[in-house]
């Protein structure tokens, strides 16, 4: 149980920091944080319950994490190859 | 579950190396002290009787992933985290009064669980007891199969996205005029070439 009380205030601090960062990568690095609080989670109801399934589904978030650094990262290099900044503040010629 | 000294330490750290992560001015440092809470869950997940997943997860996350984010963070020389002017400069504490919220409702919600008794044994979370259930098709087989091509497309994209000129080329971006560079002149040993095969 102390385990589940763990990943909510990892998640909860992963919020935190997606809120206040100012630059893209280190709101990546927060997301990632939150990522990992919900796959501890997954690991301690798999203690809990009994089932291996949970296991399963954790190997595929780190999968698809990967995926999504790549991604991500990728956006990151390329936002900052045209526009010299990766403050999300500076990117807002979406706003209307 | 008993809560013992290592449960404590253990919940220290990570929760150390999580503010650690979102506070650090140093985005170098910022992404080592993921590592370190990285390692630390690995950890956990041993203790936990989850050892290929905790394998795993030194492997891909704290080994593969964090990498990625430091070379990335190395190649833009972005390694400060005050850029530009902060906007909400006095608001940063409604934040943290929303993570306060998000985490007491989070605990509200876990310690409702209510475990069933007599939980069967995971078998140590080891390779052997994992395979069966990830290549069997009724469970998991199609969603792993998913999961490959998914890694595949994401590659392709991480390729397609660090090389814009070429994509930004074929719509005639104004601020990327097209560039068709113009085949070399053959020289004057590839004439002589031609000429004998001519020949």
């Amino acid at each position: 149980m102390i385990w589940l009380i763990a990943s909510a205030l990892l998640f909860s601090i992963g919020a935190y920091g997606a809120l206040t960062r100012r630059t893209a990568i280190l709101m990546f690095l927060s997301i990632e944080l939150m990522l990992n609080a919900a796959a501890l989670s997954l690991i301690s109801f798999s203690k809990l319950s009994g089932s291996l399934d949970a296991q399963v589904v954790v190997l595929f978030i780190i999968a698809i994490a990967a995926a999504e650094v790549a991604v991500g990262l990728g956006l990151i290099v390329a936002i900052f190859r045209r526009r010299e900044t990766t403050g999300v503040d500076e990117l807002r010629q979406l706003r209307g | 579950m008993s809560v013992g000294f290592w449960e404590i330490l253990a919940l220290l750290l990570l929760v150390g190396t999580g503010l650690a992560v979102v506070r650090l001015q140093n985005a170098v440092h910022a992404a080592l002290a993921l590592i370190a809470n990285f390692l630390v869950v690995a950890g956990v997940y041993v203790a936990l009787e989850a050892r290929f997943v905790a394998m795993i997860q030194i492997i891909v996350y704290a080994g593969a992933i964090v990498v990625l984010f430091l070379f990335v963070i190395m190649l833009l020389s972005a390694a400060s985290a005050n850029v530009g002017q902060d906007l909400l400069p006095r608001l940063s504490w409604v934040a943290g009064f929303g993570a306060l919220g998000l985490a007491s409702v989070l605990i509200f919600a876990v310690t409702r669980f209510q475990p069933p008794a007599n939980a069967p044994a995971l078998g140590g979370g080891l390779p052997q007891a994992l395979g069966p259930l990830l290549y069997d098709p009724d469970k998991w087989l199609y969603a792993l199969l998913a999961v490959g091509f998914l890694l595949l497309v994401a590659t392709v994209a991480a390729v397609v996205l660090i090389e814009p000129e070429r994509i930004v080329s074929a719509t005639s971006h104004p601020a990327h005029p097209r560039q068709d560079p113009k085949p070399n002149p053959p020289t004057a040993e590839q004439k002589d070439e031609r000429a004998v095969v001519k020949r």
